[in-house]
């Protein structure tokens, strides 16, 4: 299997601060789990796409604005 | 686990999105509990210029290494419906595999023999990536559940669908687009699939 493309990373704590620095509205969370994980508990203000639709409603997110997703 | 994230973060990354993060451990890591994510996978180096034959066989080896994942997991659980499902798949990634060497064969008109193909050209891009086996023994501590089970092999799926859709994208062979295009349709539906089980077993 392979992996095709190195993907940035932030862990628990980068997150925390950037979402500190970082004004509401010019940055996306995005929750790509199924809609029962998000239901049981998600990080404040995140934005469901589960991973099998997100082919399909990739108009919903500004390719500009910058993604943290989980 | 972070798997799917992963995954969705290299799917938007090659539809043009500037700027993306994967959170490292997930929701799990976030409220403080251990994080986990899957263990790494082979690594290549795309050049973005590969030949389309160059690109079949990639896909091809990618296919395998999903079948074999798959063809393992029924071991693994008892839960007959996921073993269903799961035979499905495997099915369909093997007639993926039977139309990639169709094209490759039109493309190469030399090669005839299935067994050749994969011995000679397709076990060198096997080669420091992953087998199934690799992964799943890499990945044990994560297969404990049927939904991490089912998130794994969502994060594979949509590996495959990213893979398909760049290289439809970039093909200039009308044949080989929509070879790529169909077989991501395929992806996508399984996606779906293991989508919905993941839910209905929640």
């Amino acid at each position: 299997m392979q992996f095709l493309t190195p993907v940035a990373s932030m862990d628990a704590e980068e997150a925390r601060a950037y979402i500190k620095e970082h004004k509401e509205g010019t940055y996306t969370l995005l929750d790509v789990r199924q809609p029962s994980e998000y239901e049981k508990g998600r990080i404040p203000g995140s934005k469901l796409i589960p991973l099998p639709e997100l082919a399909g409603r990739l108009k919903e997110l500004d390719p500009r604005t910058p993604v943290i997703a989980y | 686990m972070g798997g799917r994230s992963r995954a969705a973060a290299q799917f938007l990354s090659g539809q043009g999105f500037e700027e993306i993060y994967n959170l490292k451990g997930g929701i799990a890591a976030w409220q403080g509990l251990q994080a986990f994510g899957p263990a790494e996978m082979g690594m290549i180096t795309l050049r973005g210029n590969e030949t389309p034959q160059e690109v079949i066989v990639l896909a091809y080896s990618m296919e395998q290494g999903l079948a074999d994942f798959y063809s393992r997991v029924p071991a693994m659980t008892h839960d007959s419906e996921v073993k269903k499902i799961i035979g499905k798949l495997v099915q369909i990634e093997e007639k993926h595999k039977d139309k990639l060497f169709a094209l490759y064969q039109t493309l190469e008109p030399g090669t005839t023999e299935r067994i050749l193909f994969e011995e000679k050209i397709v076990s060198g891009v096997m080669e420091g990536g992953f087998t199934g086996e690799e992964f799943l023994e890499k990945n044990k501590s994560l297969l404990d559940t049927v939904q991490n089970l089912l998130s794994l092999a969502m994060m594979l799926e949509a590996q495959a669908l990213d893979l398909y859709t760049r290289y439809a994208q970039k093909a200039e062979d009308i044949q080989i687009r929509s070879l790529f295009h169909d077989i991501a349709e395929d992806e996508k539906g399984h996606l779906a699939a293991l989508g919905a089980l993941m839910d209905a077993r929640a």
